[in-house]
């Protein structure tokens, strides 16, 4: 499908050296939508929606704040440690939008899977139903995703 | 035959409308000059067409900015009493609505087409753009720099001990844009012709990664500041610092000042820490314990490596206040790190009983 200007300029801004180092779209060569599609359907088929992911990674995000930035157990399941750095991170949807800067290490100790996640991902999740391009420092493959934090 | 004679006249008809957009865009997007009335005491004639921004820069009027105009901070707010158009959807998302009623707008994203009126803090009169040359580079920790700039024009600046800077870093490698980020200063007042900052990396973030892996001695970059208020209140209160990581910065140019000045106030000064690792100019505190009337240097480690064998404080800071507080009424706190370490440290100083409005921060 041919990419609209709309999708153009957040793409634009999705790319290395705009808002980030390293970008959100990795080595990933398909049109936004394309990305967002195959992950919404991947997300459909394992019985979630993209707004339930979000606000579950959200609720352990919050939980962890209450450990300032030292391990936490969460529900008997969840070993989870926030790193908070400097400054914020400006959302490239066009809309308001700036997030902390920090990394959510999780660890599920029934099953050993470990992932970490920004505040940003949060939001492009739930928001946007966007898990990352393939091959991005933060992309979060959603299969993985939900078998780490449910 | 006649698909190219097709393709042709669309050709010619594209190019015609091309150059007549051109010739338009010179004719009749030339808005002359236009002049900008600041605070109902400052006329500057710009030439028109460009952002108000960028106009009040280029006459030395510094509005603070942390992306350089691209309309996705949301700092450059200054209230447009006139001549400034209406409100773009780019810029509402920023403002709430009590900012839209005061008419407040974000300057990156407002044209000089016509004349307009603004009004911006007074303050702001008084900041410039330096140009300074990188001339120490120190590794603190693993993950932490001072680097020190020496100012070259102008070659003098005038701050108070807690104010920052905006640090604007060249395009390179990793960056396709100039970008610009806020940074405390991390040296005394006194020090008037350079400047020091702490910055610890942020993974993947633009600034820092150029600070730590492509600057070198000898670097020019623009600064420009001084803002802020962050500093010390001139009272006699007892203080409580409280800091973690690379929020030493704004502390360490509060009690290296006091410390000039012999300053009587008593001080504690709490710093916190995951590990010796990220401990940086202990030394340095522990020596104003001696040199200074009334001072306290309270290092805290989370949770320090086996190998440390750390004999010091452990945990979380709030704890540990009211061993140290002797008059809740009569202290004030100076806090620099991120919003939940702020929070939390506001809260257990609020129970204490020290007043709200005594406790000042300066928030990642």
């Amino acid at each position: 499908m041919k990419l609209g200007p709309e999708e153009k300029r957040i793409m634009d801004k999705m790319q290395p050296g705009i808002l980030t180092v390293d970008g959100f779209l990795g080595n990933d060569n398909r049109n936004l939508h394309d990305i967002i599609q195959e992950d919404a359907e991947k997300v459909e088929a394992l019985g979630y929606t993209a707004e339930d992911i979000g606000k579950r990674m959200q609720y352990l995000t919050e939980r962890s704040k209450e450990a300032y930035e030292e391990p936490i157990l969460i529900d008997q399941k969840y070993l989870v440690q926030q790193d908070i750095w400097r400054g914020k991170v400006v959302c490239p949807f066009p809309h308001k939008g700036l997030y902390v800067k920090a990394d959510i290490h999780l660890k599920n100790i029934e099953n050993g899977i470990e992932i970490s996640w920004t505040p940003l991902n949060i939001h492009f999740i739930e928001e946007h139903g966007f898990f990352e391009g393939k091959g991005s420092k933060h992309r979060l493959d959603p299969e993985t995703l939900i078998k780490a934090i449910y | 035959m006649e698909i190219l004679y097709n393709i042709i006249t669309a050709t010619v008809i594209s190019g015609s409308l091309s150059i007549i957009l051109v010739v338009a865009e010179y004719f009749f997007a030339n808005y002359g000059d236009c002049k900008i009335t600041v605070n109902d005491k400052k006329e500057l004639v710009v030439k028109g067409g460009g952002n108000l921004l960028n106009a009040l820069a280029e006459n030395k009027i510094f509005i603070p900015s942390a992306c350089g105009g691209r309309g996705s901070c949301g700092f450059c707010k200054v209230k447009a009493l006139d001549g400034a158009g209406p409100v773009l959807p780019t810029e509402k998302p920023y403002l709430s609505a009590k900012e839209l009623n005061n008419n407040v707008r974000l300057s990156c994203q407002i044209k000089v087409r016509q004349d307009i009126k603004i009004e911006i803090p007074e303050e702001l009169f008084n900041i410039k753009k330096f140009k300074a040359k990188v001339i120490e580079v120190i590794d603190y920790t693993y993950d932490i720099k001072g680097i020190t700039f020496q100012l070259l024009d102008p070659d003098t600046v005038d701050f108070k001990a807690g104010q920052y800077m905006q640090l604007e870093t060249p395009k390179y490698e990793k960056s396709k844009q100039v970008i610009s980020r806020a940074y405390s200063i991390s040296s005394i007042p006194d020090n008037k012709n350079a400047l020091q900052f702490i910055i610890r990396r942020v993974p993947d973030g633009l600034c820092t990664t150029w600070v730590h892996d492509y600057l070198k001695m000898g670097d020019i970059v623009n600064l420009v500041g001084p803002f802020g208020d962050f500093y010390i209140r001139d009272t006699d209160t007892d203080i409580i610092y409280v800091a973690g990581g690379s929020g030493k910065a704004p502390i360490k140019s509060m009690v290296e000042h006091a410390a000039k000045y012999q300053n009587p106030r008593k001080m504690t000064y709490f710093f916190g820490a995951r590990a010796m690792k990220d401990l940086y100019l202990t030394e340095e505190f522990q020596e104003y314990e001696k040199t200074m009337p009334d001072f306290t240097y309270v290092p805290v480690l989370s949770s320090p490596d086996p190998e440390d064998d750390w004999k010091g404080k452990t945990g979380f800071i709030p704890p540990y206040f009211k061993d140290y507080i002797r008059d809740p009424l009569k202290t004030e706190a100076y806090l620099c790190g991120s919003p939940g370490m702020i929070a939390a440290v506001e809260k257990e100083l609020t129970k204490l009983g020290v007043p709200n409005d005594k406790i000042y921060f300066d928030s990642f």
